[in-house]
């Protein structure tokens, strides 16, 4: 019997720790345990063989900290040292004739991922990658990911496996006291996750005992489709005299995970602490017990990093505002690439309620592929919440399904062959979601069987793809009355049969709905209503839209799943103005006045006004550039506080974009001053500084081209030299990073030597930024400002 | 862990100036935010320590930093330590910096505050135990100092196993992440007359900086 259905069928049992074992036989604090492969033969096989004897079915190699970062000054490679800890344990398992099985043991990298951190999930992939393969070719039966603490760096690492290996795949992760991972998630939102990507088992290990991971197991039971493995340490780690040790001995810990194995598990071993001891008397313990009854718990589920998204009684709402589609506005910022406005967009979305953001980033001008790219992490960095990857490019979605945090939801598939046959394999090779629309090459059927029949069609070949009802979303497609009136009809019927007698879950764009009708929010927010009372999981619609959301939130309190009307009752009791908006007492301010008090609201209200009677130019020359001015000087002579500079730069922010929407609906457009690229250098993270900058040089006319932290020069002057720019503005904090501040500055003077360079950051002086070559060095923000202007006046003067 | 409000302002660049009301609004609420949404935690341990004049020898690890040594002249034991506030900050930090930049450089001032307070707060506990034992704490010195070299973070990082332990990984240039976070060394002496008596910034050699103490702070 393979591996897999053994899980199933019979109780197995892991070794106990290699880590601390070695400890105990002279591995130095900084040294790496895997060279003992070579240099120790002889220790290894020992340990393996004791765990052995002492009656486990499972060995864990002795790879675990074997990757390109950790090995890099090792004298050795991740093949050899991977090869040598396989074959061991292979070893030890044939001189002991016991007939058990080689864990391939990956550990974290010790690295954080990009966008929190600096290492591209690519990167992170690759690493894992060189291990998986000979593992496998040194002959282990399994990969165990273990002791992960990040879904982003367990999704490499299971790609990696599952991409590169035919091997089963089992993952352990350790979770702090409150049942959440390092990077935020909870174990919901991590076995979402891992049971999309397919792997054979999922369980907690290290962290601490076996008491304290009793207390999340029921949990895990609840939500877990597939087998469960628990691997604890002999307690907490005590720290007497600079040594770390642990103190829970081989009964207590064999009692404890007995009540484990009776609760319902399908493997057990030890961690951190454990020994030979703790194995055999666990496995005396518990030998012959049933294991855990694998069911199928049947979550229609999404996450993110830090948490799932359950279809069920409760309706959701999928935010729709990220979408080019009608939006002039939005359009401009994907050619700008202006993705601070999808960001706004976002955290707007969220403060007024969804549950999922749809993601849309299409537009024939632009790479999509590339937007993806960076439109994905960039949202996973400031907003927790699911996203719907939405898109008909097939390499717009690998991109996106690839680079995803969490288990996304995927809009969409259709019934035309062609469409089943490309995206089903994406689906279900990255685990998601997938949304469904009931057309097909006919088209869409005006019959209520009509899309219900091309909603079996679709169930049957998704089940092909190992993709069951549980991983669909049905959707009946809105169509609009006013072109049929029985249209509303046969989408809520067809919307009820397949939620209620085919039993998938549902999903609905309402607002086509009313098109062509006038005061069309009407005819939505009843159409909405109406499809919840009909069985809809999830609308996609505007969170933005008081009245359906109120309505949204009336029909949770009706249908039961507000308990106690308790979210309806503390958002709606009180006056009727809601929460968030100014108060309207707010007394009507001058431009001026409104920048200077840094008051956006009133700015832009302010600006409108003037731009009844006055030209645009003029309200910027004579308002807003000397509120700036009056404020930026305040700033230098250290009367107005740094918080003050910056909400009075948002305000004039909201002023600039007044005269910017005014000039362009009168078929002018906004010139601006000039183009400057910023960027916080190479290894560099600190980015406050130079978005302040930022900011300050927008609101005086220049147009930016900001290209983030961590930058490489090669970027840089790519960018200096596509966009013909005259200023590049450079940013540094650190000592160690202020060389690449150097290097950058010496390939711009070689390439572009009509392009000036200023530099900024706390490690700066006049004196260095002299020495490595820059024009202009400001001790603050509003310096760059001054310098900006010099310069294209001049430049300007000369022309 | 406290976001100190003195502390905060002097972060900011604080000197005197008016803090109108919404400023103040802003500052509460980040505050508060950070003090209820922050996860932090921390790891040390304790080694025997040999002192040169420019080489301290630990755990099997030589630094050579003439600064540092001159830190931990005299002591026999050395206390290493690590500690953060957890992601929360970082996150905020990225919010803010598409919604209000304003929030932004409050969040990066209260989270440096509530960093250092956090660890007065370890230190105050290893303050604790030392005493017990005859031992005083010189004052906490961090890779970054001086001449003691970034470079070690590594060291530091692999000996306390920051990553596992309480989520702290470095990046490629030896920045830590979450960004608010702190790995220091901790001399004990016997000798209470040389120890640390949460010091002022006379003791450090950057005479221009922004935020350094005056008399009246």
């Amino acid at each position: 019997m393979n591996f897999t259905e053994r899980l199933k069928t019979e109780l197995l049992f892991f070794d106990g720790a290699m880590g601390t074992m070695l400890q105990d036989q002279g591995l130095q604090p900084g040294e790496l345990p895997e060279i003992w492969n070579v240099t120790r033969e002889d220790v290894i096989l020992k340990i393996h063989k004791s765990y052995l004897r002492a009656g486990c079915n499972i060995i864990k190699t002795n790879t675990f900290g074997i990757n390109p970062f950790k090995m890099k000054d090792s004298g050795y490679t991740c093949e050899e040292l991977t090869e040598k800890g396989v074959r061991l344990a292979r070893k030890a398992i044939t001189e002991t004739r016991t007939n058990a099985y080689a864990a391939l043991d990956i550990g974290s990298l010790g690295r954080l991922l990009k966008p929190l951190g600096d290492l591209p999930f690519e990167g992170a992939y690759k690493a894992f990658r060189p291990v998986c393969l000979a593992g496998e070719q040194a002959g282990a039966d399994l990969c165990l990911i273990e002791t992960m603490n990040d879904t982003y760096e367990m999704k490499a690492a299971v790609l990696a496996a599952k991409e590169n290996t035919s091997l089963p795949v089992v993952v352990t992760m350790v979770f702090d006291e409150n049942g959440k991972l390092l990077t935020g998630a909870d174990m919901e939102a991590a076995v979402a996750m891992l049971e999309g990507l397919g792997v054979d088992a999922l369980g907690l290990n290290c962290g601490f005992g076996p008491d304290v991971m009793k207390k999340f197991l029921p949990k895990l039971r609840e939500i877990c489709s597939v087998p469960i493995v628990v691997n604890p340490n002999a307690g907490l780690p005590v720290v007497v005299d600079g040594k770390t040790s642990y103190h829970v001995g081989p009964e207590e810990f064999a009692s404890v995970m007995k009540e484990i194995a009776q609760e319902g598990v399908s493997a057990l071993g030890g961690c951190c602490g454990t020994t030979p001891e703790h194995i055999r008397e666990l496995v005396r313990a518990c030998k012959g017990m049933e294991p855990l009854k694998i069911t199928d718990k049947n979550r229609s589920v999404v996450s993110s990093y830090s948490h799932a998204v359950v279809f069920g009684d409760h309706p959701k709402i999928i935010g729709e505002r990220i979408n080019p589609t009608g939006k002039s506005r939005f359009k401009q910022a994907l050619r700008e690439r202006d993705l601070e406005y999808i960001y706004k967009e976002a955290l707007s979305q969220q403060d007024r309620g969804a549950h999922i953001l749809d993601v849309n980033v299409g537009l024939p001008e632009i790479n999509e592929v590339e937007m993806m790219r960076k439109v994905v992490p960039g949202l996973q960095a400031i907003t927790d919440l699911p996203l719907q990857i939405d898109t008909s490019d097939p390499k717009a979605m690998e991109t996106a399904l690839r680079l995803y945090n969490g288990r996304p939801l995927l809009n969409s598939v259709n019934g035309k062959r062609e469409s089943m046959d490309t995206i089903f394999p994406l689906a279900a090779r990255y685990g998601c979601m997938v949304v469904c629309l009931t057309l097909d090459e006919s088209g869409i059927p005006d019959t209520v069987q009509g899309r219900i029949e091309i909603a079996e069609r679709i169930i049957r070949e998704a089940a092909k793809y190992g993709l069951r009802k549980k991983d669909l979303l049905m959707d009946t497609l809105t169509m609009t009355i006013s072109t049929g009136q029985s249209n509303a009809k046969i989408t809520l019927e067809a919307l009820r049969h397949v939620r209620y007698v085919l039993g998938v879950h549902t999903t609905l764009g309402v607002s086509n709905v009313s098109f062509g009708l006038p005061q069309r929010e009407k005819v939505n927010t009843a159409f909405f209503t109406m499809a919840l009372s009909q069985g809809l999981s999830a609308g996609i619609i505007n969170p933005g839209s008081d009245v359906m959301m109120s309505a949204y939130d009336a029909f949770c309190a009706l249908n039961g799943s507000d308990s106690q009307c308790r979210t309806y009752i503390s958002r709606y009791s009180g006056q009727t103005p809601q929460p968030g908006l100014q108060s309207s007492k707010t007394r009507e301010l001058t431009l001026f006045d409104a920048v200077v008090k840094g008051l956006a609201e009133s700015a832009g209200q302010a600006a409108r006004k003037e731009l009844e009677t006055r030209g645009p130019l003029e309200v910027i020359d004579q308002e807003l550039i000397p509120a700036l001015d009056a404020v930026g000087q305040g700033f230098e002579k250290k009367t107005v506080f740094l918080p003050q500079l910056l909400m009075s730069a948002e305000a004039a922010k909201a002023g600039f974009d007044a005269v910017k929407e005014h000039l362009k609906s009168q078929g002018g457009s906004s010139e601006s001053k000039g183009t400057i690229v910023l960027a916080t250098v190479k290894g560099d993270i600190h980015d406050i500084g130079k978005n302040i900058v930022k900011v300050l040089l927008e609101n005086y006319g220049f147009q930016v081209l900001d290209l983030g932290k961590d930058v490489s020069p090669e970027l840089v002057l790519e960018t200096a030299r596509e966009h013909k720019v005259r200023l590049v503005g450079l940013s540094a904090l650190m000592t160690t990073t202020v060389a690449n501040m150097e290097l950058t500055i010496r390939m711009l003077k070689k390439k572009l030597p009509d392009c000036r360079i200023m530099v900024g950051g706390a490690v700066l002086t006049q004196t260095y930024a002299d020495m490595i070559g820059a024009d202009f060095y400001s001790g603050d923000a509003m310096g760059s400002v001054r310098y900006a202007n010099e310069l294209f006046e001049t430049e300007a003067g000369k022309k | 862990m406290r976001a100190d409000r003195a502390e905060t302002l002097r972060y900011l660049g604080y000197r005197g100036q008016e803090i109108d009301s919404r400023t103040q609004e802003l500052l509460d609420k980040i505050s508060a935010e950070l003090e209820q949404n922050s996860s932090p935690g921390s790891i040390y341990r304790e080694y025997d320590c040999r002192v040169t004049d420019d080489t301290v020898s630990f755990g099997g690890l030589t630094i050579t930093s003439r600064n540092l040594a001159r830190n931990l002249r005299g002591c026999e034991k050395v206390v290493l330590l690590a500690a953060t506030i957890g992601r929360t900050a970082d996150l905020m930090i990225r919010q803010y910096s598409v919604t209000n930049l304003a929030g932004a450089v409050i969040v990066q001032a209260a989270g440096a505050a509530c960093m250092e307070s956090y660890v007065d707060e370890v230190e105050d506990s290893i303050r604790r135990e030392a005493e017990k034992r005859g031992l005083y704490l010189r004052p906490r010195f961090s890779p970054g100092y001086g001449d003691f070299a970034l470079e070690y973070q590594k060291d530091i990082f692999n000996m306390l196993e920051c990553s596992r332990r309480v989520g702290i990984t470095l990046t490629q240039g030896n920045l830590m992440l979450p960004s608010k976070s702190v790995t220091a060394i901790i001399g004990l002496t016997t000798q209470e007359r040389e120890s640390c008596h949460r010091t002022d910034c006379s003791q450090c050699g950057k005479t221009d900086c922004e935020f350094r103490r005056t008399q009246e702070q």
